[in-house]
Order: C-alpha cells, then sequence, then structure tokens
C-alpha cells in the first residue's frame, strides 16, 4: 500500500504542473489584465502611457507570459503564495481569512448529508417498496431537482422574510461571536447544501444496501440464527458503506470551492465569492492558488478513497 | 444466482397468476410502459417542451415586449403568472426562456456526447497511444471542481449563449468519453466481434456499426442526466450572473431578480413559478432517465 | 427494435427543435422591427446638412448616420425619461435634460427633447435615417437594472424605426471606450460603438464638460465643434462661482443644442439612518465625498456607544487618489487641509488653521494648525503636505479633477519627468505651506477640501505605482477625527474616537463598527434588516425602497453630481453590426 500510495502522489507532479500552466493560461487568455480593475475606467482614460507602463511593471505584468508563470511557479516550489494584485495582501493570508467559513458550512453539510443519507437509504432498503420508501425517494427526489439556489431563496423567503426567525444571510452579526451565537446564520445554509448532498447519498446507500441484502453471506447469517437487526446492521451495512464512502470521498474537494453558489445566495464570506471575484478581478496569483488546491484536492481525496475502498473491502487490491 | 432466483421466482409467479407476456412485444419499451414514474416524466417532460416549443400557440405576449404601465403586476386574467419589473409578462417569459434553457442543456449533452461517445468509441476499442492521451486529457479536465473550470472558461470566453454550450461541452464530454470507453472495452471481447475481425471488416465499422449500438443504452441515459445537469448549471450560472446575457429571457435569469429581497419578499410571482417549471422539467428528466436504465439494463426483469 | 429506435429518434427530434428555436430566440424581436420608418428615396447613408446642423468640421462626408443632429435629436425625443424614472427607478431618480442637476448651475433655457414619437419620426425621416442600420450600443455596468434600462430604452428606438442591439464590455474598459481618435475634426473613430452607456461621477461641473474638448484625453466620440473649446477653455480660467456658472451655462446650451451627447437621468443618493442614532442636525449631502458631517456631535443609543456602518475592508482600505471619500473610512481616518459643507463647497480650515487664494488665483497659501500630529503620534508637518502632492502626481488612477489641479502647479511637468527633484510649486515656512500654480485651476480650493494629507514617514518608501498595494492600507495611519482600531479582512474593522485630535465634540460615539463591503454593499438590507446598520449610504434605488419599508431605519435623500448619459460616437465609423 506505501508504494501504491507513493506512486500515485508521485504521479500527481506532472498533473499539476500540466494543470497550472492550464489555470495560468486561462486567465492570460482572459480580456484585459488587472490594471482595469484596479483603476476605473474614467480615471484610467485620464492615465498617461508612461504611467500605465510604471504601473504594470510594478505589479510584474510586464514580463513575458512564460516568465510569469515560471516566476509563479518558483514562488510555489519556494512555499511563497504570491500576493493579491489588487491589494498586495499574502494570498495566504486571504485564503486563511476565507477558509475557516466555507469549512464551517461545507463540513456541518457534509456530515448532515452524509448522516440522514446513510440512515434515510438504509431505512428506505429494509422497507423496500413501503410509504416510507417512496417518501424518501420523493424527497431524494426534489434534493437532485430543485436547484439549490432556488431552494436558498425559498427558504430565505420563508424563515428570513416573512417568519423572521433566521437572518437572511451573512456569517456573523459582529465581531468575536462564538460558533453558538453563530448558528443561526450558519444553519440555513448548511441545510440548504446538505439538502442537496443528501439525495445523492441516499440514492447510493439504498442500492448498494439492497445490493448486499440480497447476498449469499447474509443468508448464510440468518441461517445462523442471528437476529434480523444484526444481519442487516453487522454484515449488511458495512459492505454497503463502500460506495457510500466513495461518493463522499469524491465530495471532499468540496472544502474548497464547492459552495460558489450556496455562498453567493446567502452572502457567505467563503473561498466560494472570493473565487468569483478573483477571476472576475483576473486577481492572477489568488485564481492559481484558489484553483490550484482545489485540483489538488480532487486528486488526492481520489487516492484517499482508493485507499479507504481497498480497507474496507477486502476484495479490492491496490494496483 | 440470488438475482436470478429473485427473477425466477416473480416469473413463476406472475405466469401462475395468469399474466403472461402480452400487449407490446418490445421489451425495452414495454419496461419503460411499465415504469409509471417513468411514463409520467415523460408526459411532464413533453407537455413543457410542447409549450415552449409551440409557445405563441400559449401566449398573446412576447417574452422581450416592454410595458411600462404594467408593472410588478401580481397574476391576473390578463397575465397568468403575472409581470416583472419592466412590464413583461412573466408567462411568456418562462415559455420563451425555456427554450433557449432547454436548448442550451440538450444542445450541450448532444455535443458533449457526441465528442466523448465518438472517443470513447475508437480509444476504447483501437487503445494505443490516442487512448492514453485523451484518457489524460479527461483525467485533467476532470480533476478541477465543476463550477472552478466553468468559472475560469465563462470569464475567457465571454458571455455569450454559445460560448456557454461551448463551455458545457468541453466540460461534460470526459465522463460520456468515460462511459463509452468502458463499455467499448467490455464489448470487445466477446465473439461476434472477434468474428467481424475475422471476416476482415474495418475496425472503424466495426466499432461503430455493430459494437456502438450495444451501448446505445448507457449512452442514452446519460444523455438525459447531462441535460436535466446542464439546466441546472445554466440557471446557477445565470443566477451568479455569469450564465447567459441577462437580456436573453432564460429560466435562469428570470430567477437571478430574486436575489432583490424586495422582489423575493413581495412578488414571489417573478421567481416561483418558474422556480417550479424547472425543478419539474428537471424531474421528469430525471424520471425519463431512470426509467430508460431500468429499461436498457438488461440484468433486471422485464 | 425498432420502435424503440423511432421512439429515441422522435425524443432526439423534439429536442432538437427546441435548441434550435431557444438559441435562435435569444435575439428578441428587434430585428423584425424597423417597419415604422420608410426608407427614404434616396437612401444616401448618413447625409447631413439641414437647418439644425450649425457646427463646424467636415462631419458632413461623415460616416455614420449619428453625425446628423436630427438623428441624434430623434433618439432623445424617442425616449420617455419620465416614465422609465416613474417605474424602474420607483421615482428615486431625476430625469436629466442636461449633465448639470437642476439647481444654481443649471441653463433652464436649454432645448429639452420631452418624449415626442412622432417628432422622431420626423426628423429620421428628414434625416434619410437608413433603416437597415442597427446601431451598437454598449454598457459596461453588470447589473439587472442597467439591462432592465437597456431593454426598454432599446423597445422606445424600436418603435420609432431605429434598430439597436445592445452588448456589454468586457475586458480594457478604457481602451474599448475613450480613446480619442488621431485627427479630432475628420475621425476616423477610434472606437467601434455607435452609443456608450455610462455613468458621470463628476466632483465638479468641469467634469461633465471638459470631455467634450477637442484636446480631452477622453473625448471619443465628439469631433472638434466650432467654438466649444474656447467656451470650456472660458470656465477653467476662473476661480470666481459667478463666472463659472455663466460660462458652464453656456456649454450647456451647446451641448444641448447639438445634443453631443445624451443625457437620461440624475442619480440622487440615498442616507441611511437608525432610530437610534442621533446626527445633532447635520445637513446629509453628497456622500460619494466628503463633507463636514460633524459627526463628533453624533449621539447613538447603545450601551457601547458604537455606531454600525458598512465600508469595512474587504482587502484594503481604499487609497484616496481615485476615490477621496466614497468610504465612511478614507473620511473619517484621514483630514484634509480645508472643510467642504454638504453641497461640497469649501468653507474654513481643517489642518490648515487659515488659507488665502491670490487676488490672480494663481497662489493658495495655507497655515497648518500648531501641533497636529498623526494617529501614532509622529507630529504631521508641512513636509506632509508636500509629499501627499507629489505621491497624488505620481499615483495612478488620481481623479481628473484632482489630477488637472496637481498638474497645474508650477514645476509639476518637470517633476513628473524626473528633470526635477522635487515639486518647486510647493514652498514651505514653517507651518506656512504656498502651493503656486502656473495658470489658474478652477477646482484647487475643491481638490483641497477632498483629497487629504498623507503620512511621509509611512509612505516615502512606498512605490507610488503600485500604491494601492503597499501594507500601510491594511491598517492605515491618519489624522482625522477617528483612528483605526481592529482589522480583520473581508470581516470587520473598528475605528476608535482618537483622543488627539484638535477638536472635540459633544456626541458619545466611542466606536465605529464597519461591516466589510465594496462599492455596492450585498448585505447593506440584511445588515439594516438585522438593526446592524446606523449609518450607510447608498445609489441603488432597490435597497432604498427596502430600507424605507423598516420601521428601524429612515432615509435621507441627496442630490449628487451624478448622470447617467449616451455618448454618441459621431466620428465616421464602420457600421459595427452588419
Amino acid at each position: 500500500m506505501a508504494t501504491y500510495t507513493l506512486r500515485k502522489v508521485l504521479s500527481l507532479i506532472p498533473m499539476m504542473l500540466f494543470i497550472s500552466f492550464l489555470i495560468y493560461l486561462g486567465i492570460e487568455l482572459m480580456p484585459g489584465d488587472a490594471v482595469d480593475f484596479l483603476i476605473p475606467p474614467d480615471a484610467l482614460a485620464t492615465m498617461s502611457a508612461e504611467q500605465l507602463n510604471a504601473m504594470r511593471e510594478s505589479l510584474g505584468l510586464n514580463d513575458p507570459f512564460l516568465v510569469r508563470y515560471l516566476k509563479w511557479l518558483g514562488g510555489l516550489l519556494q512555499g511563497e503564495f504570491g500576493y493579491s494584485i489588487q491589494s498586495g495582501v499574502p494570498v495566504a493570508t486571504l485564503m486563511k481569512n476565507h477558509l475557516p467559513a466555507t469549512i464551517e458550512l461545507t463540513v456541518t453539510a457534509l456530515v448532515f448529508s452524509s448522516v440522514f443519507g446513510v440512515l434515510f437509504g438504509v431505512l428506505s432498503a429494509l422497507k423496500k417498496g413501503s410509504l416510507i420508501d417512496q417518501v424518501f425517494s420523493l424527497i431524494g427526489m426534489a434534493g437532485v431537482a430543485i436547484p439549490q439556489f432556488l431552494l436558498g431563496l425559498i427558504c430565505i423567503n420563508a424563515f428570513a422574510l416573512h417568519l423572521n426567525i433566521l437572518p437572511a444571510g451573512g456569517r456573523m452579526a459582529s465581531a468575536g461571536q462564538s460558533f453558538v451565537e453563530r448558528l443561526p446564520y450558519l444553519l440555513m445554509p448548511a441545510l440548504v447544501l446538505g439538502f442537496s448532498l443528501t439525495a445523492g447519498v441516499m440514492r447510493y446507500a439504498r442500492s448498494s444496501m439492497l445490493d448486499s441484502m440480497g447476498r449469499d453471506y447474509m443468508k448464510t447469517a440468518r441461517a445462523k440464527g442471528i437476529p434480523e437487526w444484526r444481519v442487516n446492521l453487522l454484515h449488511g451495512l458495512r459492505t454497503a458503506l463502500t460506495p457510500v464512502v466513495v461518493l463522499i470521498g469524491f465530495r471532499l474537494p468540496m472544502l474548497i470551492g464547492g459552495a460558489v453558489v450556496i455562498e453567493e445566495v446567502f452572502q457567505w464570506p467563503g473561498i466560494g465569492s472570493l473565487f468569483v471575484n478573483a477571476v472576475r478581478s483576473q486577481n492572477t496569483p489568488l485564481v492559481m492558488m484558489i484553483g490550484f488546491f482545489s485540483v489538488l484536492l480532487v486528486l488526492i481525496s481520489s487516492i484517499i478513497v482508493d485507499i479507504v475502498t481497498a480497507f474496507l473491502d477486502p476484495r479490492i487490491k491496490l494496483s | 444466482m440470488s438475482s436470478l432466483d429473485r427473477k425466477m421466482d416473480r416469473i413463476l409467479k406472475r405466469e401462475e397468476s395468469g399474466k403472461g407476456r402480452r400487449g407490446i412485444k418490445n421489451r425495452t419499451l414495454r419496461k419503460i410502459f411499465a415504469n409509471k414514474l417513468s411514463i409520467a416524466g415523460f408526459v411532464i417532460f413533453a407537455g413543457i417542451l410542447f409549450m415552449c416549443v409551440c409557445a405563441p400557440l400559449f401566449t398573446q405576449y412576447s417574452s422581450t415586449k416592454v410595458d411600462l404601465r404594467s408593472i410588478l403586476q401580481a397574476p391576473s386574467a390578463s397575465h397568468i403568472f403575472g409581470t416583472d419589473k419592466i412590464g413583461r409578462d412573466i408567462w411568456a417569459r418562462i415559455l420563451y426562456g425555456g427554450r433557449v434553457s432547454i436548448g442550451v442543456g440538450f444542445g450541450s449533452a448532444l455535443i458533449a456526447t457526441v465528442i466523448g461517445v465518438s472517443l470513447g468509441t475508437i480509444c476504447g476499442y483501437k487503445g494505443g497511444w490516442l487512448d492514453g492521451v485523451v484518457m489524460k486529457l479527461s483525467e485533467v479536465l476532470m480533476a478541477f471542481p465543476q463550477m472552478i473550470l466553468v468559472l475560469i472558461l465563462v470569464t475567457v470566453t465571454g458571455q455569450s449563449l454559445w460560448n456557454l454550450i461551448l463551455i458545457f461541452s468541453v466540460t461534460g464530454w470526459p465522463s460520456m468519453y468515460r462511459m463509452a470507453r468502458s463499455q467499448m472495452l467490455s464489448i470487445r471481447e466477446e465473439e461476434y466481434v472477434q468474428a467481424l475481425k475475422a471476416f476482415g471488416i474495418g475496425s472503424m465499422r466495426i466499432a461503430f456499426v455493430h459494437m456502438l449500438p450495444n451501448a446505445i443504452g448507457p449512452i442514452f441515459v446519460n444523455v438525459t442526466l447531462s441535460t436535466a445537469m446542464f439546466i441546472l448549471q445554466e440557471a446557477s450560472l445565470s443566477f451568479l450572473g455569469l450564465g447567459v446575457p441577462l437580456e436573453v429571457a432564460t429560466w435562469g435569469n428570470i430567477l437571478n431578480v430574486a436575489q432583490d429581497l424586495t422582489i423575493l419578499k413581495d412578488a414571489p410571482w417573478i421567481w416561483l413559478p418558474t422556480g417550479i417549471v424547472v425543478t419539474l422539467f428537471v424531474v421528469s428528466i430525471n424520471f425519463i432517465g431512470d426509467g430508460l436504465r431500468d429499461a436498457t439494463d438488461p440484468s433486471q426483469i422485464g | 427494435m425498432k420502435r424503440k429506435k423511432l421512439f429515441c429518434l422522435l425524443l432526439a427530434a423534439a429536442m432538437l427543435v427546441t435548441l434550435l428555436a431557444g438559441c435562435s430566440g435569444d435575439k428578441p424581436a428587434q430585428d423584425t422591427a424597423a417597419n415604422a420608418s420608410q426608407p427614404a428615396a434616396d437612401g444616401g447613408l448618413g447625409e447631413t446638412g439641414g437647418s439644425a446642423q450649425t457646427s463646424g468640421g467636415d462631419a458632413q462626408t461623415a460616416g455614420t448616420p449619428l453625425a446628423d443632429v436630427r438623428v441624434r435629436q430623434a433618439l432623445a425625443y424617442a425616449i420617455d425619461i419620465d416614465a422609465i424614472v416613474e417605474t424602474l427607478f420607483d421615482g428615486k431618480a431625476e430625469k436629466a435634460v442636461s449633465f448639470t442637476a437642476p439647481g444654481d448651475w443649471l441653463n433652464t433655457e436649454i432645448p429639452v427633447y420631452e418624449y415626442n414619437p412622432e417628432k422622431a419620426k420626423e426628423l429620421l425621416k428628414e434625416a434619410n435615417w437608413p433603416s437597415d442600420y442597427t446601431l451598437d450600443v454598449v454598457y459596461y455596468y453588470d447589473d439587472q437594472q442597467t439591462v432592465d434600462l437597456m431593454t426598454i430604452i432599446g423597445q422606445y428606438w424600436q418603435e420609432v424605426g431605429v434598430k439597436a442591439q445592445f452588448r456589454k464590455l468586457e475586458g480594457d474598459l478604457a481602451g474599448q471606450l475613450w480613446v480619442p481618435p488621431a485627427d479630432m475634426v475628420n475621425g476616423p473613430a477610434a472606437v467601434k460603438w455607435d452609443l456608450a452607456y455610462a455613468a458621470v461621477a463628476a466632483l465638479s461641473e468641469s467634469e461633465f464638460y471638459n470631455r467634450f474638448a477637442s484636446t480631452a484625453s477622453n473625448n471619443s466620440s465628439v469631433p472638434a465643434q466650432d467654438g466649444l473649446d474656447e467656451l470650456i477653455e472660458r470656465s477653467n480660467a476662473t476661480m470666481d462661482t459667478d463666472e463659472q456658472k455663466a460660462a458652464f451655462k453656456d456649454i450647456q446650451q451647446f451641448v444641448a443644442e447639438h445634443v453631443l451627447a445624451m443625457p437620461l437621468y440624475h442619480q440622487v443618493c440615498f442616507i441611511y439612518t437608525s432610530n437610534d442614532l442621533d446626527t445633532a442636525g447635520s445637513v446629509f449631502g453628497n456622500d460619494q465625498f466628503s463633507y463636514e458631517k460633524n459627526i463628533l456631535d453624533w449621539n447613538i443609543n447603545r450601551d457601547d456607544h458604537t455606531m454600525y456602518t458598512n465600508g469595512g475592508p474587504q482587502e484594503f482600505f481604499w487609497y484616496p487618489m481615485v476615490n477621496p471619500g466614497y468610504m465612511l473610512s478614507t473620511e473619517l481616518v484621514f483630514d484634509k487641509l480645508i472643510r467642504a459643507d454638504s453641497s461640497l463647497n469649501p468653507t474654513d480650515g481643517m489642518l490648515a488653521e487659515s488659507y488665502t487664494v491670490s487676488e490672480d488665483g494663481l497662489s493658495i497659501e495655507f497655515v497648518l494648525r500648531d501641533g497636529l500630529t498623526w494617529h501614532d503620534g509622529e507630529p504631521l508637518t508641512a513636509e506632509d503636505v508636500k509629499f501627499t502632492l507629489e505621491l497624488m502626481l505620481k499615483a495612478p488612477g488620481t481623479n481628473a479633477v484632482a489630477s488637472e489641479t496637481m498638474q497645474a502647479i508650477t514645476g509639476a511637468a518637470d517633476f513628473m519627468s524626473g528633470a526635477a527633484g522635487d515639486l518647486a510649486g510647493v514652498a514651505i515656512d514653517g507651518n506656512t505651506i504656498t502651493v503656486s500654480f502656473d495658470k489658474v485651476s478652477a477646482n484647487a480650493l475643491l481638490v483641497f477640501s477632498q483629497w487629504p494629507v498623507l503620512p511621509k514617514h509611512c509612505l516615502e518608501n512606498a512605490d507610488p505605482a503600485a500604491l494601492q498595494q503597499d501594507p500601510f492600507w491594511q491598517k492605515p495611519i491618519g489624522s482625522g477625527p477617528f483612528m483605526v482600531d481592529e482589522v480583520v479582512l473581508n470581516n470587520y474593522a473598528t475605528l476608535k474616537r482618537w483622543d488627539g485630535y484638535y477638536k472635540q465634540g459633544t456626541g458619545n460615539i466611542e466606536t465605529i463598527y464597519m461591516f466589510a463591503s465594496g462599492e455596492n454593499d450585498s448585505n447593506l438590507v440584511i445588515n439594516a434588516t438585522a438593526g446592524k446598520i446606523d449609518y450607510a449610504w447608498s445609489k441603488s434605488t432597490d435597497e432604498a425602497k427596502a430600507i424605507e419599508a423598516l420601521d428601524s431605519m429612515s432615509v435621507n435623500v441627496a442630490n449628487i453630481r451624478y448622470t447617467r448619459c449616451f455618448y454618441i460616437n459621431q466620428f465616421p465609423h464602420e457600421a459595427n453590426i452588419k
């Protein structure tokens, strides 16, 4: 397993090089450059060519494309994440400021969706065809089909604007509030995000539970006289969980930038909204870092998923 | 073993109760029609599709006609879903907007499928360096969180209807490719393929004419599900103001105005019916997709 | 199997039809119209002349129908701005007849193009409007309201038989919008569009009109006009308000008569105050800039003596070169030399105890107060003032009005080119600073009442070309009544009442808590609803409407120099849409 992991991790290096180059190229191809977003057009029109040039020079925008990319890469290798073109603030500081909000939101949603997804999915499977099963599958379908932002709007409309029991958005009312005080702010976005994630987990859990319930070892277990609930729980659930874990694993990358839409709807000050702004203002160092880390997280999650599945299901061999 | 057991049990039960085979002969169609949900899905789907395509039959208004004398009107006999902030008829906007939204969703799914399936078929059958290159490319694209890739691409290309279709196609083909490739890999080993090869039939012909039709079921399921996904993505992007330019009526653009809390609270007729139509349409496509999946899956009883 | 194929085929066909219908549906009815205007018999493109054309230049041979003043008048006649203001802006804007808002500065005699579609059609016919021409109209705002406005205007033009397509510009806006042609008389245009929707946020009247001069660096649309340059020159050559007013009224007349641009509406500024806040009778004014609010006299009815507002730093505190008073933080942390009242008229001294303008208007003498210090305790001296003026010449994006004043200072050109090590026109004698000018700068006092003095000891090593990126702006040090206390980027920041200020007020506000926000605060309504906004302002009619509905808040309206308009490209250019 160690060699497998090592080989996989090493194979990430050329991949990440290529991908980071692609993102850099993408930003390069966007119309205009950072200066166009730093200075309003009216003021830009009154600036002399020398002034503009001096500004581009100071911001390092005048170097050829490849030189800039290599500089960025060199910086990264030395653990230097660069500075926001807008403010000169280290990118690492910006990410540190925004990451807690996103993680708070996505972890809550992931935990919520995993727990309830598995619970409802297994229940549906055990009571296949019953009313509960049908209700759950209806909820699941709604979770897949209602656009996240629409559900968000409906909830804001109901709980914030009409019932007035939850805040309509934002993360905290004033500085230094503890997690418990912030909870009302977290509730709606996390539940809305969690709801749409639950559906997937539920469908997976249900079908893999059904699958494992029909297997021979379950019959064997029953034949041995083990009580039904123990059979289901100990033998059925364990194998049924494997694909569910895979699904949840593939959702880990959401920790960065996966909640863009929800963050916009609820004005949640996380990485998602930071990224949207960075892309809009062509803040290259910032876009690069967020892009880079979200891709890295995707690739690392898939390795973790591989390892965890091998661990859960002895039949799978890593190769 | 066990699924075979269950299958036999059920067939036996049916035989005993006197419900032998009759009616529709085609197994796939029969299975689709046996699935009530997918029928319901198809009816809703066809209904919405028909109303959007034949929009002028269902509304006298144009989706772009501004009427400043009747702004923000609640639903009434003349405007069944009311009017928006500049007096455009919401019902007309839903219908005409549906054309664009469905068009974007289906168009992107179709292009992504054509690209993905062709590449998958060729690479899956032939393998070799091409397969290696395309596989790496798809890995690169799939390494991006969807939204992040789409956001970067939208900014690079600028906002327009065709650019959005292009972007969805670019981001959507890898999964089609993977699916088609794995199908081809498994079919490749079957005996009839070996036989065709022995007859000296060209490999492209074998791949596209003789092998591909056997994989059409999963492909079709994927087209429907991708259409639903792209419709949702278009709505989300337009909601962020990064999708189709705002002057074009699309489902997402109609919903965009709900960001204004006053509209959200006091004028639900602007966004709620649109939201319901989007949801219904996506649900119906999903039902059809599910039905198709069950119907084309030979391991399930029919 | 056959049936299954048929089924699939049908489904696919149906969706394909939708796709085609949908994708062709994005070009609304604009293409189909234009039936109202009859193509003229000869159909000559852009043939001009006619009675109304009084201006000189060789616009007659120009390759654009917009060179004909009758076409421009027709486009103005065709739009019912009153209806738009009433509906789209909910009555919370003012119809514009000129760039200048109603009041002392407006010439009431100028021609007004009231909504009159019949007249518009007539003029178009007279001018042989080519009915196959499609106007290329550009804008650069991405809000829903702008798009709605464009849609409405497109429809008004369509009703008089003018086709138009609207597009949003991306990327290098200045390059696409404001590049003047090499030949300011004959063109051709250096920009592609026919009309450009824009906003002018003017600090002074001159900002509205200087751009019509043939020498303006941002005049991309108006060819040199007989006599206009002289009028504009006259308005800039005096510091006397009455002479300025007379000059501007002449310019307004000229611009309106020739429809050199099409003013649409004036935006107003909404100032929101909570019932917990007692503003001690202060007059509210143009909050886009700094004016004396007497905030030291304000009282807040909260136990912690904290006033809540927005405009906290997302990534940094804005440097004041572009917008000196847009954010409340800039206004309260940095003091200016001169105070301004709510109409932005310079009043008495602020950092300067007194100031005197010489008889000929070519020099201004400031005497600084004794014992001034910065928030960090360092003394604030005349050297800081001189440093600031030099920095404003070198920093990017300095506002046009300020930059014009700075460049009028004696020795500015030499300093900019590097020929001189310092700015010769600024002389220091102890607490006295004398600024001398090569030519009269009409807005000098206004500039000194808006642009703050910056600390030399903090910024002398900063790179002027990347001033905003200097760490100073993470937690700036100023000399104003409030100092920056705590900063959590993109979250909140607090300002603390500074006891070292030269003046003490009667109010009780000890802390100002600022939610982080950009120019547009999408959380404003949410925070106001939650009772966490005591003072804020915005220009959004939607926000004003929402906050008006709150019992705990009141909305005050102030007029500002902020005019939305169309610039009309009258230089010859190829039709961009064929």
